[in-house]
């Protein structure tokens, strides 16, 4: 583009098979200047497929795809491409289905139905660390991850153990707080809190693997 | 007895080597010693029992026995034996020089079971050739007294008989005494434990009675007065047999009181009897009672048989024998009582001791066993049943605790049917008057979908486990409301402390706790021009106070109308058990103070 220096564009593909919606959050994208559709997907395998060829800084998923669940494809995803920022499309941003999906690798959600500019906040928030995180999720994240330092110990997750600042982020957000007002809080940039959420968000993913590995192993999976 | 047996094999080896006497002559005399041989002498054959050959009161009579010896016999001491001392008195004479005899019988028990007699002849007394032997007697006919065949072995040659005959007559008596004094003392102990077990009672009488028939024989320095012995001997001779009898009884399982009451008295009669009747005249008595009591134990088995029909076990088929035995070894005794059988031969009642007192063990232990087992039974099946009544009221819970869960899924239908008739249902009500009122303005179409949309997904939020955190549920108000409160340019502030746990947050009163937030911030944020909102949320003692105040217009006058209805936001505030309280003065900012209990 010749008339640069503008905001680095970032790129945005989309997998969505219900086609109003899917127009929707294109039209959403498109009305960004900084945002860059390189391509819409509407099932999974399609989209595991282009990935390769377009990848997008950002990937936006249903969870419900009509061939392969959305975790599926995110699981992937994040593991093949770690560049790419994963955002979950969702009604309600529910509690079960988002926490799933950050386990699963997304950096956040987005609402269906919000406005059109959120959309394009959204994206620019989890380029830069993560979408807002509902008050509920902070919550289920500061449970999860808040293992006492025995158990810890044991079940060989220490690594996923919060740290003493990300507990308090996590509970000032649990709480309403906005990023910002978190950052003033506590004294730091909105972009350490930015950071620190990234970190949660992979401690997320850590644990549930190891979870998993744990749980594998208590019930003779894996030996 | 098989030890006896052999004992006896043993003994007869060397008869060879002694003499028994059973041939002589006999004469009534009381003279102190041998009368002379022009005495009228009568031939006699030995045994001889005075019941038969000279009944009638005690007399005193003369045997005079010949016998011969090598030389060589002469020179040698010999024994004496008599199978059974078997009278009052009894003197011997060898070659007319007196050489012992029996003592006499201070202890009754030597008239009634009658010990063997031996006796040392020494050789100076014996000449090679004819020699002769006299006995005085002095014998009651009444009791059976009379003189046994006379044995007169060489050297130790008579001593095993004796050894067998004292083996077989009085150590086995000492020892069925000890064993049925042990067994009384057990049987004591036992019942002593469980008293209402006659059984054990009976059983230690008896084995008593057993034991305290031996008794004589363990003090024989224990002579009682003479004018004793006949009840004495009575005593010993039958007094087990009633406590016998009635124990049997009780092991069949019978109770006959009028026939036992019968065999006490009877029992008491004859022992009255042989006090007052003198030795002499003891003899019917004796008959009658040992005929009864055989008659007795002979019914008793037969009632027992009886009795067992249909269940017969080990043990009473030991007790059947042992009885069988015990009729026979009495029916024994009473033949030579009656002079039916050899006099000589063994007296043998008391072998059944052992038999009984063990076969009655047997049973009792039996019982006691199956007594045990049908305990062990009953309690398996006790804890059967409790097994079985604990899966049924488990059961019973799961039932009531799935009907619970129903109640409680159909009282969740009940309330989110009630939620979408007043949020949703009524928004999209709403909505779809002014979409079909024909010309519906883009805008306000957006904004009630986008209320509406809220709506559902404060209800989906209030599903969420909010963990009694207040702070959480204020927060996802906030979060839901985030577009809204960015678009309106207002300043928010945004003042949630931590907060103390709420006991009731059910979705239901989350779902309305929420409304009433947004209500209130909706209310500021869309009609009261305001360029400042606050909300703040602090614990004030047992209660929560919730603030969303705003620098507006405030309300045009208090309890007025605004939004949806400030009188709804009232009402779901009582059903929190709090209160809602509005503070408004016209053109200076409106507050609306949430209070709420911190449990119920």
């Amino acid at each position: 583009m010749p008339d640069a220096p503008a905001a680095p564009v970032t790129s945005v593909a989309l997998v969505e098979d219900d086609s109003a919606t899917r127009e929707r959050l294109a039209a959403s994208v498109r009305a960004q200047k900084s945002l860059l559709l390189v391509a819409e997907y509407t099932h999974g395998a399609q989209a595991l497929a282009g990935l390769a060829l377009h990848a997008p800084d950002v990937l936006l998923v249903d969870l419900g795809l009509p061939d392969m669940s959305g975790l599926e494809l995110i699981r992937y995803a994040a593991e093949r491409y770690p560049a790419c920022d994963i955002l979950v499309v969702s009604i309600f941003g529910d509690e079960a289905n988002v926490l799933a999906a950050l386990e699963a690798g997304a950096r956040g959600y987005l609402l269906k139905g919000s406005l059109q500019h959120d959309i394009a906040f959204d994206i620019r928030d989890i380029r830069n660390g993560g979408s807002p995180l509902s008050p509920v999720i902070a919550r289920q994240m500061l449970k999860r991850l808040r293992i006492p330092r025995a158990l810890a110990k044991k079940t060989g997750e220490e690594e996923t153990m919060l740290t003493a600042r990300e507990g308090e982020i996590l509970n000032a957000i649990s709480r309403g707080f906005s990023y910002a007002e978190t950052a003033q809080m506590l004294g730091v940039s909105v972009g350490t809190v930015h950071s620190f959420l990234k970190r949660i968000y992979r401690k997320l993913a850590v644990h549930s693997k190891t979870e998993a590995v744990f749980e594998a192993n208590r019930l003779g999976l894996i030996r | 007895m098989v030890v006896f047996a052999l004992a006896a094999g043993a003994a007869c080896a060397q008869e060879s080597l002694v003499h028994t006497l059973e041939r002589g002559d006999f004469v009534l005399s009381d003279a102190l010693t041998p009368p002379p041989d022009d005495a009228p002498w009568q031939p006699v054959r030995l045994p001889d029992n005075w019941f038969l050959s000279h009944p009638g009161d005690t007399q005193v009579g003369w045997y005079r026995l010949p016998f011969d010896l090598t030389a060589e016999g002469a020179r040698i001491t010999h024994g004496l034996y008599l199978p059974r001392n078997s009278a009052r008195r009894l003197d011997f004479f060898f070659n007319r020089i007196r050489q012992g005899g029996n003592r006499g019988y201070g202890d009754p028990g030597a008239r009634n079971w009658a010990p063997p007699l031996a006796n040392t002849v020494p050789a100076l007394l014996l000449k090679p050739g004819r020699n002769v032997m006299h006995i005085r007697v002095v014998a009651v006919p009444e009791v059976r007294q009379g003189l046994t065949r006379v044995m007169l072995g060489q050297g130790g040659a008579s001593r095993p008989l004796y050894e067998l005959r004292y083996a077989t007559q009085v150590t086995t008596f000492f020892m069925f005494g000890a064993a049925a004094l042990l067994c009384a003392l057990l049987a004591a102990g036992f019942w002593l434990r469980e008293r209402s077990d006659t059984t054990l009672l009976w059983f230690a009488i008896t084995a008593f009675a057993w034991a305290a028939a031996a008794f004589p024989w363990l003090h024989g320095a224990y002579t009682p007065r003479e004018f004793f012995h006949g009840p004495l001997a009575f005593a010993l001779r039958f007094a087990y047999a009633v406590p016998m009898l009635v124990l049997c009884l009780r092991v069949a399982g019978k109770r006959w009181p009028l026939p036992e009451a019968a065999l006490w008295g009877f029992t008491l009669v004859g022992l009255g009897l042989t006090w007052l009747l003198s030795e002499e005249r003891q003899g019917p008595v004796i008959t009658y009672w040992s005929v009864t009591y055989l008659a007795a134990l002979f019914a008793l088995l037969v009632v027992l048989v009886r009795s067992q029909k249909g269940r017969r076990r080990g043990a009473f088929w030991l007790l059947a024998a042992a009885l069988v035995f015990a009729v026979g070894l009495n029916a024994h005794d009473l033949a030579w009582w009656m002079g039916w059988i050899d006099y000589d031969s063994f007296q043998l009642a008391h072998f059944h001791i052992p038999l009984v007192l063990f076969a009655i063990g047997a049973t009792i232990i039996d019982r006691h066993f199956r007594t045990v087992s049908a305990v062990e039974r009953a309690k398996l099946e006790l804890e059967g049943r409790v097994a079985e009544k604990a899966r049924e009221i488990e059961a019973n819970y799961a039932r009531i605790q799935q009907a619970e869960h129903e109640r409680a899924l159909a009282l969740e239908r009940q309330r989110i049917m009630a939620d979408m008739h007043d949020g949703l249902g009524s928004t999209l009500v709403g909505l779809l008057g002014s979409v079909q009122s024909g010309k519906p303005a883009l805008e306000e179409v957006e904004r009630r979908l986008l209320d509406a949309l809220l709506e559902l997904r404060l209800a989906v939020d209030a599903l969420e486990p909010m963990d009694g955190d207040l702070g959480v549920v204020l927060g996802n108000v906030r979060h839901r409301m985030r577009a809204a409160i960015e678009d309106s340019g207002v300043k928010f502030h945004w003042q949630v402390g931590e907060l103390p746990h709420v006991s009731y947050l059910t979705p239901q009163a989350i779902l309305a706790v929420q409304r009433i937030i947004l209500e209130a911030l909706t209310n500021s944020l869309r009609h009261s021009q305001a360029s400042a909102v606050t909300v703040s949320a602090q614990a004030e003692g047992r209660w929560l106070r919730i603030q969303v105040a705003d620098d507006g217009v405030g309300f045009k006058e208090p309890g007025a109308s605004r939004g949806r209805g400030l009188d709804n936001l009232r009402r779901r505030a009582a059903d929190l058990g709090g209160t809602l309280d509005i503070q408004s003065d016209h053109g200076a900012g409106a507050s609306v103070i949430l209070r709420l209990p911190l449990t119920h």
